[in-house]
Formats: structure tokens, sequence, C-alpha cells
């Protein structure tokens, strides 16, 4: 098949299926009316379960069961990925080489790490509460790490992120989530069921198990975006095929292709 | 915790620990020590799922989960629900599972380094996808366990690193089957905006407060596609062959056998609870919609599969032309059909995962799978040799299989509906099953004259395949022919032992059950549905099984042998089949062309098709 010809059939498919589904839209409710059948059961469930943050009482309580499946996925991600990266018999390994960083780069990095983990923290902390929680945190988490590559090398950067704790750790944290779901299952005859004390509303404690199912999709979350990033970040700065002269990349201090010292 | 809807969930929960237990166990402990735990999970799922089995009977064990039980009829969590047939499906895949575990006990030369849990670890989290999707009765909670099996599959297919080959196969069917998910998304969405529910059965029971509009109709076609893409229905069925040719044989064991019919599973389950009520699809749509498909997808996957020479290929197009009669089967809705679907799906599951085992050997020893190549080389490997032939035969729908039963119960119902519809389930069972006799004579028996070898671009041969394990000298492990021996033996299991059918048979009446299956969510009564269908062996099934096992016969044995013939009688033989082969084969086989551009023109036709289909019916 010549490409005009799978283009012209793809346009002309594309377009039924635009077609079809700009009719379909037509068929959808009005913005702005005050019917939510499915939003008003989910915010008096929260309000119920003592959950001030009605996303993650959907999330964690009311469709746990869907994260649970969700976290599940970023879990075999991060296994498949490091399954697909890993070192092919024919590939080498070699240490890159440090380069040099701009010292401003290296004095704002320095500053925002702890500061992005800091956040990343309240952030999981406060999932229950607030706008955020373990996915969102977790993925702050995990990059606020790397500023450490940015900022200095990529030693550096191995040296702050073992990854056979991280790879433990993104284990556990999906464990703990099924485990949890267990608990409920033993104390309350439901599988996932909030047993815990629901506490004060608008409190760090309430929620049940919100706070805790929310926490070890926190742990799962970053550390699995550090595993999975490793991977990928291995395959560009260390590992070599034959046929390739050693790593030509860059090691630090910025974007790669656009070596520091050219600034 | 026997009680059964406590016990539902578990089937998800328990290899979903036993995954994170072995990557975090797995670097510590020995390789076998990594085995024997996966094998004790997937043991115990199986176990669970037995029990589930039993106690579920002919009506259906409901689980909310989180405890979130319907107030005044509505509730915000998620239900699981399991009736016979949804049970069954994961049953299927966990028993699959287990053989699959320990068929590959030996299989790899060694797992990777640090990583020694990873492959059993993806494939407990399969499973846990995989009975997640049958069990659940909540189309987005569905829409998940479908993309935690899509994940996992993608990753199992690239497994073998040191070639290219595989990575690209993986990234084929990754970008083919992620993109027909956002269709469905989109779908659940528009689903979701009109109802405000997410629950199939709470969706279909809005529904009936609308009409049958554009939104419906696309929300439809949307909401199936990924399904169809998953089932290999024609045109969304390139993925398929390109990444069973290249998966590491267990993994193939496991996509061919009961991945592939969780999307048609996944159609008829949609369709049934969501869109079958009043001011739905309507069914003659549905009915007509389905058995197009299914006759093309089977008529494509029987001649592809008969053009085969790469044996994983010929086997990945085998299951595509079963599909289709699967697809027919389910969109008949009836549940003659669907208890003989049933029974078909799981005989065939045996079946086929038994051939890719053996496959599998046939790599181990000669690091080849292509069937010219092979001609003679399988001498040695008796009994491998006669499990593949016996194989082919039960394949081809030989009595007293539980292929034969299911083949013979499906066409039975199809030929009510349409007498057409029986030819084309013994033609396609006949083709599949011969192909996989003349490879069978060819390879394990030396027969006929040894192939010349060509050098089409339409080809793909299976030869310079890495084998899948690196020491060649030592003897085949056991486990590698015992695993696919008992497999067949299931399958054959399932067409003598008369309980099966009868189960299968209350658990179609179940399945085609739409109002007990709302009241059961609901937690109302309905009425019972008429009694089950029976399905026992009839005399015309007998007749027709043992016929399309004669034509797989006559088909293997004019492909090996005819070539010996003498050259004047193969040109009186060949000259009206020349003009079939050029204006129709060849072309149908450079469509197959491994661009991944090409795949995606299918899918967006195939999905364009789909609502100009299914909108003209209306």
């Amino acid at each position: 098949m010549t490409r005009n010809t799978r283009t012209t059939v793809f346009l002309v498919a594309a377009a039924v299926l635009a077609a079809a589904f700009t009719w379909a839209c037509t068929g959808l409710p009005r913005f702005g009316t005050d019917t939510h059948p499915y939003g008003d059961r989910a915010v008096r469930a929260a309000l119920a379960h003592r959950t001030a943050n009605v996303v993650s009482a959907i999330n964690f309580d009311q469709r746990a069961l869907d994260t649970l499946g969700e976290e599940s996925i970023l879990f075999a991600a991060v296994l498949g990925a490091v399954v697909l990266l890993r070192r092919a018999r024919d590939e080498d390994r070699a240490d890159p080489e440090p380069r040099r960083v701009l010292p401003s780069t290296r004095l704002l990095g320095a500053a925002l790490l702890p500061v992005t983990v800091l956040v990343g923290v309240y952030v999981v902390a406060h999932g229950q509460l607030s706008p955020g929680g373990g996915f969102q945190g977790g993925v702050v988490l995990a990059t606020g790490l790397h500023l450490a590559y940015v900022a200095a090398d990529y030693r550096v950067l191995r040296r702050v992120r073992p990854l056979a704790v991280f790879g433990a750790l993104d284990a556990t944290g999906a464990g703990a989530f099924t485990a949890l779901g267990l608990a409920g299952l033993i104390a309350g005859g439901s599988y996932l069921e909030n047993v815990l004390p629901l506490g004060t509303f608008n409190q760090l404690t309430s929620g049940g198990t919100v706070p805790l199912v929310n926490a070890a999709v926190g742990v799962e979350v970053a550390s699995g975006v550090i595993v999975l990033l490793a991977q990928f970040l291995d395959q560009a700065v260390e590992i070599t095929s034959p046929g390739h002269a050693g790593p030509v990349q860059n090691t630090g201090g910025g974007a790669p292709g656009n070596p520091p010292e050219a600034s | 915790m026997l009680d059964p809807s406590r016990m539902l969930p578990l089937t998800v929960a328990l290899p979903l620990l036993g995954a994170a237990l072995l990557v975090v166990a797995g670097r510590l402990l020995p390789r076998t020590a990594n085995d024997v735990l996966a094998t004790a999970v997937a043991v115990t799922t199986c176990a669970a799922l037995t029990v589930l089995w039993l106690r579920a009977g002919d009506g259906r064990v409901v689980s909310w989960a989180g405890g979130w039980r319907p107030r005044h009829g509505e509730s915000v969590g998620i239900v699981l629900v399991g009736d016979r047939l949804g049970i069954g499906l994961a049953l299927l895949a966990a028993v699959l599972i287990v053989a699959v575990l320990a068929y590959s006990w030996r299989y790899f030369d060694e797992p990777p380094e640090r990583h020694r849990g990873s492959f059993p670890a993806l494939l407990l989290l399969f499973e846990a996808g995989m009975c997640g999707f049958a069990l659940t009765g909540d189309l987005f909670d569905a829409f998940v366990f479908f993309e935690l099996m899509g994940v996992c599959a993608y990753a199992l297919t690239g497994y073998r690193v040191e070639d290219s080959r595989p990575l690209h196969g993986a990234l084929t069917f990754g970008v083919v089957n992620s993109l027909a998910a956002y269709g469905t998304l989109l779908g659940i969405g528009l689903l979701y905006a009109r109802t405000g529910e997410l629950g199939m059965a709470q969706i279909g029971a809005q529904l009936a407060g609308h009409h049958t509009d554009a939104l419906l109709v696309t929300a439809f076609v949307l909401t199936v596609t990924s399904m169809l893409v998953k089932a290999a229905a024609v045109p969304f069925h390139f993925w398929l062959p390109d990444a069973h040719a290249v998966a590491p044989t267990p993994v193939c064991m496991l996509m061919s056998g009961v991945m592939v019919e969780l999307g048609v599973y996944g159609t008829a389950r949609i369709y049934g609870t969501v869109f079958a009520g009043p001011h739905g699809i309507p069914a003659h749509a549905y009915q007509h919609t389905m058995i197009g498909i299914g006759v093309l997808t089977a008529l494509v996957g029987a001649v592809m599969c008969w053009q085969q020479r790469h044996l994983k290929r010929l086997l990945a197009f085998s299951t595509i032309g079963h599909t289709g009669l699967f697809l027919i089967g389910l969109g008949l809705l009836d549940p003659h059909a669907t208890a003989g679907t049933a029974l078909y799906v799981a005989g065939h599951a045996g079946t086929k995962a038994a051939l890719f085992g053996l496959v599998g050997v046939l790599l181990d020893r000669h690091g080849s799978v292509d069937e010219h190549a092979l001609h003679g080389r399988g001498r040695e490997l008796r009994l491998a040799g006669g499990l593949f032939l016996l194989g082919g035969l039960a394949l081809s729908g030989l009595p007293p299989f539980g292929t034969g039963l299911g083949k013979a119960l499906a066409e039975h119902a199809a030929g009510e509906y349409a007498g057409w519809l029986t030819a084309v389930y013994v033609l396609v069972s006949a083709v599949t099953g011969g192909a996989v006799l003349r490879a069978g004579l060819r390879v394990f028996g030396g027969a006929g004259p040894a192939p010349r070898r060509s050098h089409a671009d339409i080809e793909t041969s299976g030869e310079g395949e890495e084998p899948e394990v690196r020491d060649p000298r030592r003897a085949v492990p056991l486990t590698m022919t015992v695993v696919p021996g008992l497999l067949l033996a299931g399958s054959l299991a399932l067409g003598v032992l008369p309980g099966a059918g009868r189960a299968v048979a209350a658990g179609a009446r179940a399945f085609g059950d739409r109002a007990g299956y709302l009241a059961d969510v609901t937690g109302a009564h309905a009425a019972l549905p008429p009694p089950p269908p029976p399905t026992a062996w009839t005399g015309s099934g007998l007749l027709l099984g043992l016929l399309s096992c004669g034509l797989a016969i006559a088909f293997a044995a004019a492909a090996v042998w005819l070539p010996a013939a003498p050259e004047r009688a193969l040109r009186v033989l060949r000259r009206p089949a020349g003009p079939a082969h050029r204006f129709a084969v060849v072309p149908l086989r450079r469509l197959h062309s491994g661009l991944l551009g090409d795949y995606l023109m299918w899918l967006t036709v195939g999905m364009a098709a789909l609502l100009l289909a299914v909108g003209a019916q209306l």
C-alpha cells in the first residue's frame, strides 16, 4: 500500500469518526445545569466518611478498587520497563564522565532539592484534606530527587537514589495497598472497606483508611517513577551498544545535546 | 472467609500480593524459591476460583468493594459480579497461569540478574488483570483491569531483549491496543455524561429512559472497539500475529488461550448488560454486525493460517480464525450458542496452549520455528510429535474433545439462525486444524518431499530465531512435554465429562439473563429464566465433527504428498487455483505488512465501518 493511499483512506475514516463524535456530543447534557447525580452522591458519601478532599474520598475509599487497579498498572509498567530496558548480553556499561556545571545551576538545584522534596511530602500527607494526594505528591517527590542530576551529575544522583531500595519500596507500596484491602475484608467484611475510626473532619488523621491508602500510593508512585526514570537514564547515559563509541551523552547540567560549556 | 461474596475480590488481591512479594523477595531468593512462591500463589487463586465456581451455582455472586452497597437503589461503589461464565473464564486464566509457570520452570536460561522474580511477577499481575476484568460489573473498573492486562502483555511480549524484533512486536501491540483503549475511555465518558453512572447494570437501567441516538451508537462503537482489538477481530487483528511471532512461547499460550477470548467476552458482556435494554442498540443490529465481523474474521484467519510456514504465526492466525467463530457464537444472543461457545473457548484454550508449548520444544531443540527448514528434524521427539498431531485433530473439532463438543453445539445453534453458518464452522476448523496437521506431519514425521525454499517478500520464515533457552545440549525439560499433554487431556475431559457441559449451560443461561443481572446488582429479585439448554453430544454434531476432522486430514495430506505427484497432474490442479491465489490470497497477505501506520489506518477504518454498519441498521 502506498503512503498516499494509506493517508487518504485514514483521512476519510477519521472524518467519519469525527462527524459521529461531534454528532454524539450534541446529545450530551448542557453545561451549567444543577443535576449531577454521581457528584451529589459522592460528596454525601465523602462527608459521611469525614474526608474533606472529595476526590481522595472517591479515589481511596468509594472507588478504591479502581485505584488499586491503576496503581497496579503503574507497578506493572515499572516492572515492564525494568525488564525491557535491562542490559542485554551484548551491551556494555561505561561510567559517564563528569562535566562542569554552571555555579548558578548548581546553587539553584541544591537549594530547590530539599524544598521540592518537602513540598512532595506535604502534598502526599494532606491528600485527604486538600487537593493533591499520593499520585501527585509521589511524582513531585520523584522529580525533586532528580534535581541532583541537573545540579550536580549522574554519579551524585546514583548516590542519592539507591535503586535496590526504591525497587523494593515500589513493591512494598503496591503490596501495602492490597494488604490494606485485605484488612478491610477481615475486619469489616468487604474488600477495601474503610474500617478505621473516621476521626474529626478536616484533621490530618480523618478519613479512616484514606490517609493510609494515600500514603501507600505516595510511596509506590514516588519509588516507581524514580525506578522508571532510572531505567531510561541508564540507557541514555551508561549503557553502550556494540558498534557505538562510548557514551556521548551529556551527564549533567541540563538537557541532553545542550552541553553547559556552550553557554 | 468462605463466603463467596468475600472470596470474589480475593481472586484479584491474591495475585497482586504475590507479585509484590516476588519483586521484594525475588532478588534475595534463589530461582527455585521464586518459582515455588509464584506457583503457590497461582494454585491458591485457582482453588479460590474453583470454590467460587461451585458456589455460584446457577446464579451470581455479588460483592460490593469497600462495602458501598446501594442505598435506595444508588451506590457510589464498584460491584463485582461473578456468574459461571465470568468465574469460568477467570478460572481458565488461572489454570493457564499455573500451566505456564510449570512449563517455564526450566524454560528460560537465567532470569535477569537483580530482577529474578520479574517474569513470574508479571504473570501474576497479568492474572490479576484477567480475573478483575472477567469479574467486574463496573464499566470503568473493567477498563482499568483491561489496561492492567494490556500493560503486562506488552511487557511480556517484548521479554527477549537480545533481539530487536520482540520490542518491535510489543510496540505495535501496545500502540494499537492503547489507541483503541482511548476510544473506550471516550465511550465511557459519553455514557457517564448521559447517565451519571459507571456500573454496567446501572448505566443499562438509566439508558432505558433515553432514546437510541447518535450518542448511544457512538458510545457503543467506541466502547467495544478496544474489546474487538483485543479479540483480534478483522480489521483490528494485525497486531496479534506480529506479537505472537516474537513473544516467548509461554506468553503465547496465555495470549491465545485466554486473553484474546476475554475480548470476545467483554464485547458480549458490555452489549448484554449496558446496551441490550429498551432504547438501546437493537438485538438484530448487534447480531448482524457481530456475525458479519465474525465470519470475516474466521475466513481471514483460516486463509492466512494455511499460508504460514512460521509455526507461531500459523497458530496465531488459527486463533484469529477461531475467535471469528467465537464472535459468531456470542453474537447470536442465543443460550445454546453461548453454552457451546463457552465450551469451545475452554477446549480451544487447552488445545492451543498445548500446541504453542510443543512449538516451544522445537524452538528449544532447533532454534527455529520454520515448517520448511524443520522438515523431518522433529523425528526424534516422538511424544511431542504425537501430541502435536493430536492437538491438530482436536483443533479441527475431533469428537470427543471439548473443542468438538463446543463446536457442535455452537454450529448447531448457528445453523438454526442461518444454514450457511454451519459451513463456516466446519470449513474454518478444518482448514486451521489441517494447517497444524500439515506442519506436524512435515516436522515430526518428515512426510512428503522437502518443500522448496522460497524467498517471496510476502512470507515470514521462522528461521534465525533466537532459541529462548541457551544450552541446546541439555535434554528437553520434562515439564515442557508433560504440561502440553495435561492441557490436551483437559481439553478432552471437557468433552467427555457430562458435568462440565451442564455447568457451562447453566452459566450460559445466567449470562443471557439481563433482568436477573440488573436485579442482583440492585438487590431486587427477578423471575428465574428458562431452563438451561441441553449440552450433550448429538448425532449430527458427531458427524459434523468427524467431517471437519476428515477434511482437515485430507487438506493436510494433499499439501504434504501432492507435490510428489507427477507434474502433469499438478498442472491441472494448479490452473483453477491460480487466479484465486493471485487476486485474493496474495493481496490479503500483502495487507499484513508489519507497518504500524497501516495497522492504525485499519483501526480507524474498522471503527468508521462499525459506526456506519450499526447506524444503518437502526
